[in-house]
């Protein structure tokens, strides 16, 4: 163990809490907007982040250009369609996943701090680092191969939520329950 | 500890800041397809020949290969077509909305979306009258709204100008190409 968070000094222990609160704060946010702008089902996902348009399954140009008409609403022409085509996941690729790195890392530093197996702590960090390769990994699966990986990246999501979770839940009880 | 820090604080000065609205997608249909009480959706999946024909013009193509049109109609009487485009830049995306008159030049020009960190640029562009630049413009002409505004602006809002210009060429170059 490289430093125990059970006995680490009041100043870190306010420190981790802090960063969990505020971590799980943005996370709630953070899974609000997925709701928004994603959907939690593998065909939302899929619809968001697959070939565009109604013509879903197409994945290949076709031989000659295809014109469809249909008629809208105001409502519809109105609606927000956030559809993430491949250069804007090419920005979201580059922005996020740095960001993902330094909290998976942030946990991991408290992961390395808590009482459990060696084994254990391995398995937490590379839950942590998996969750947001898998939802990268399943975007761009998604968009490139079959909107069927849509369901990597709803894996990824849970993955987040869950490695969080864990740490947050065994985090504060180790460092806040009563010592006899 | 020190790199973790450095790290976090990079990737947050990265960060493309959030979406804003500039101007809501129903009061763009509303200002650019003026009297129309019916809409229709015209969706083109473009052939690899098409896109290439579109790259060819302006160096551009629909990532997913997709470009849609929204037609408004009064009486069944085609009154103008909208297209609603998204340019790219380092600091995030810029969605613009372009409407055209039946005879095919543009009737107006507006800036629907931005990130909080471009917003006061574009409205410092805005302000100096860059849409009006476009009005009334043929599809074939190149848009030279930001050279007119330039001068009287300070360089970012001039860039901003300039990826508008941009937006507006792609959208002439669709509509040029594929609308009739």
């Amino acid at each position: 163990m490289l430093y125990d968070l059970r006995h680490s000094d009041l100043r870190v222990r306010w420190l981790v809490t802090l960063l969990l609160a505020t971590l799980g704060t943005s996370y709630l946010f953070g899974a609000w907007m997925v709701g928004l702008y994603a959907g939690f089902s593998p065909r939302k996902v899929a619809e968001t982040y697959g070939p565009s348009g109604e013509m879903m399954p197409m994945q290949m140009p076709p031989d000659t250009t295809v014109v469809t008409e249909r008629p809208v609403s105001m409502a519809e022409m109105s609606e927000e369609q956030h559809h993430v085509d491949r250069d804007l996941l090419v920005q979201d690729t580059h922005v996020h996943m740095p960001m993902y790195a330094v909290i998976a890392a942030a946990l991991s530093v408290i992961v390395l701090g808590l009482n459990i197996s060696r084994s254990s702590g391995l398995a937490l960090i590379a839950l942590l680092f998996a969750a947001p390769w898998l939802d990268f990994a399943g975007m761009w699966l998604t968009k490139l191969a079959s909107p069927r990986f849509a369901i990597v990246t709803l894996a990824g999501g849970w993955a987040m939520a869950l490695g969080y979770t864990i740490v947050a839940v065994v985090a504060t009880y180790q460092m806040w329950r009563r010592k006899s | 500890m020190k790199t973790l820090v450095l790290g976090a604080l990079t990737a947050a000065l990265l960060h493309i800041t959030p979406t804003v609205i500039l101007v809501k997608r129903q009061d763009a249909v509303a200002r650019l397809l003026p009297g129309a009480d019916k809409f229709a959706a015209r969706e083109l999946h473009l052939s690899s020949a098409d896109s290439r024909r579109l790259h060819d013009a302006v160096g551009w193509e629909p990532p997913d290969g997709v470009v849609m049109f929204y037609i408004g109609k009064h009486q069944d009487q085609v009154t103008g077509a909208l297209i609603f485009m998204r340019v790219d830049c380092q600091h995030g995306p810029i969605e613009l909305a372009i409407g055209y008159d039946p005879r095919g030049t543009i009737r107006g020009v507006e800036v629907t979306k931005a990130t909080v960190e471009m917003k006061p640029w574009i409205v410092e562009a805005l302000g100096a009258g860059l849409t009006n630049e476009y009005r009334g413009s043929a599809v074939a002409q190149a848009p030279r709204g930001a050279e007119k505004v330039k001068p009287r602006i300070g360089a970012m809002p001039g860039y901003m100008a300039e990826l508008i210009d941009k937006g507006v060429m792609h959208a002439n170059a669709a509509y040029r190409l594929f609308y009739r």
